[in-house]
């Protein structure tokens, strides 16, 4: 479509889905995204950074074309996955005499899900750099930024680091900088949330050294690039950190109306005793945004009703999928209402493998809320209302 | 012998039942194992599991 200049020689040559609605065929993606790939010319040698998404790799190659770029001699790639990787073996096909330049891991994987030849790989160690002429490409590894082989690339002369998909967001853009901060970090969190925060602690020990390359640019692989890195290392810090917010997330289903009724009594109980509350009906909730205020909130109360005999399934998809997330969320409940029998809220409690959570006494009633309901939801709010005090949030 | 917890994926290493999925048998404390020891569910490494 187009390649555009960041500095002198130095140019994104990705490709712009704007159509993209769902990732993974699992997470919406409201502003579409985009496969970000970089070529940096050297007075030597030409290196690409990563490439597109299969489905793009005709714009990739087109880009390179309008360039004039008759020889690439490195391809570094950061991380296996088919939406960067996914057109190595087009690239090579069209640069033959191209070196693949990544680390073990991450030639392994290539080898196994792209069927690259594995005499094509030069492996680099964490630190090595590669010299391009008068610019050099140095290489952090940094496993489990999302996969095991993740790594960064960092251009020192020009400071610009290439991280891949840590500090990037999904958004289909025209603009090449961010240049809407407050919706860079909305996009940003919810990206981290989705992506990212199972591997909060690893992360943790990356930041530090992020800082320490004091890089001008932060050019990742999904999303316009960031001339402020600081705005984003400081929101990684936080969310990364132990800190959790004054905010019960509370994810429900209702079938004929008794979880409603609970949930509804829990949300004016929660809000009158000053803590913040994000209820989320799950037949009509865009996962993404129920990932991203799993990012710092302390609580997470699952409403359920009992669906033969254990939670609505629609209640343990989400109960999977924000476990699997390893959110740093400290009290969980579930509340929920039966007909006649059942353990849904047993089953959902197990569930909760992944997080180190104290469960607070779960209210699951018989039929539609009566008094006696509505006071044992007022007791769960007062137990919140607690902890959180505790903790020193409240 | 303690059993110890992978903090990628929450596998856990039990000595007392081993791993069967690398055959490894019951009876090997954590720390006897070979540095290289990776993960059997996410091949993470050794040093990215803590004492339960």
């Amino acid at each position: 479509m187009v390649s555009r200049e960041l500095v002198q020689g130095v140019y994104w040559v990705g490709a712009l889905d704007f159509d993209r609605r769902l990732f993974d065929e699992l997470i919406p993606l409201p502003e579409g995204t985009s496969y970000n790939s970089y070529l940096i010319r050297g007075s030597e040698k030409t290196a690409l950074i990563d490439t597109v998404d299969p489905k793009k790799e005709e714009e990739l190659i087109v880009n390179l074309i309008k360039l004039g770029i008759e020889q690439i001699d490195y391809i570094i790639i950061n991380h296996a996955e088919q939406d960067h990787a996914g057109s190595l073996p087009m690239v090579l096909e069209m640069y033959p005499r191209a070196k693949v330049v990544t680390n073990e891991k991450c030639r392994d994987l290539l080898v196994a899900l792209l069927q690259i030849d594995p005499g094509s790989v030069m492996v680099v160690k964490d630190g090595d750099t590669l010299s391009l002429g008068d610019r050099t490409l140095k290489f952090l590894l940094t496993p489990w930024t999302h996969w095991p082989e993740t790594q960064l690339t960092f251009l020192v002369e020009d400071r610009i680091l290439f991280p891949c998909d840590l500090f990037g967001f999904h958004q289909a853009t025209s603009e090449l900088y961010i240049t809407d901060e407050a919706g860079a970090y909305r996009s940003a969190k919810r990206y981290y949330a989705e992506i990212m925060m199972p591997f909060r602690n690893s992360i943790k020990g990356y930041i530090q050294r992020v800082r320490d390359l004091n890089p001008a640019m932060i050019a990742p692989s999904h999303g316009p690039i960031n001339k402020n890195p600081k705005f984003m290392l400081d929101a990684y810090e936080d969310w990364v950190s132990d800190n959790v917010k004054n905010v019960v997330v509370l994810p429900y289903v209702s079938m004929h109306g008794s979880t409603q009724k609970l949930v509804d009594h829990l949300v004016g109980a929660l809000i009158e005793r000053g803590v913040m509350v994000q209820p989320f009906n799950l037949t009509q909730t865009d996962i993404g945004e129920l990932a991203f205020s799993l990012v710092d909130a302390a609580t997470v109360v699952i409403g359920t009703p009992t669906v033969l005999f254990g939670p609505h399934p629609q209640v343990v998809s989400a109960t999977y999928l924000a476990n699997a997330l390893k959110p740093k969320v400290r009290f969980a409940s579930v509340i929920g209402s039966f007909g006649w029998g059942g353990k849904a809220a047993e089953t959902l409690v197990k569930m909760l493998d992944h997080v180190k959570v104290e469960v607070l006494e779960p209210v699951v009633i018989k039929g539609l809320p009566d008094e006696a309901a509505i006071l044992a939801i007022n007791r769960l709010a007062d137990e919140i209302a607690k902890k959180h005090k505790e903790i020193g949030i409240l | 012998m303690d059993k110890y917890v992978c903090t990628i994926c929450g596998h856990v290493y039990d000595p007392e039942k081993g791993e069967p999925r690398l055959d490894l048998a019951p009876g090997k404390d954590f720390t006897d194992l070979p540095d290289d020891w990776q993960c059997p569910v996410c091949f993470a490494e050794k040093n990215k599991f803590v004492k339960v």
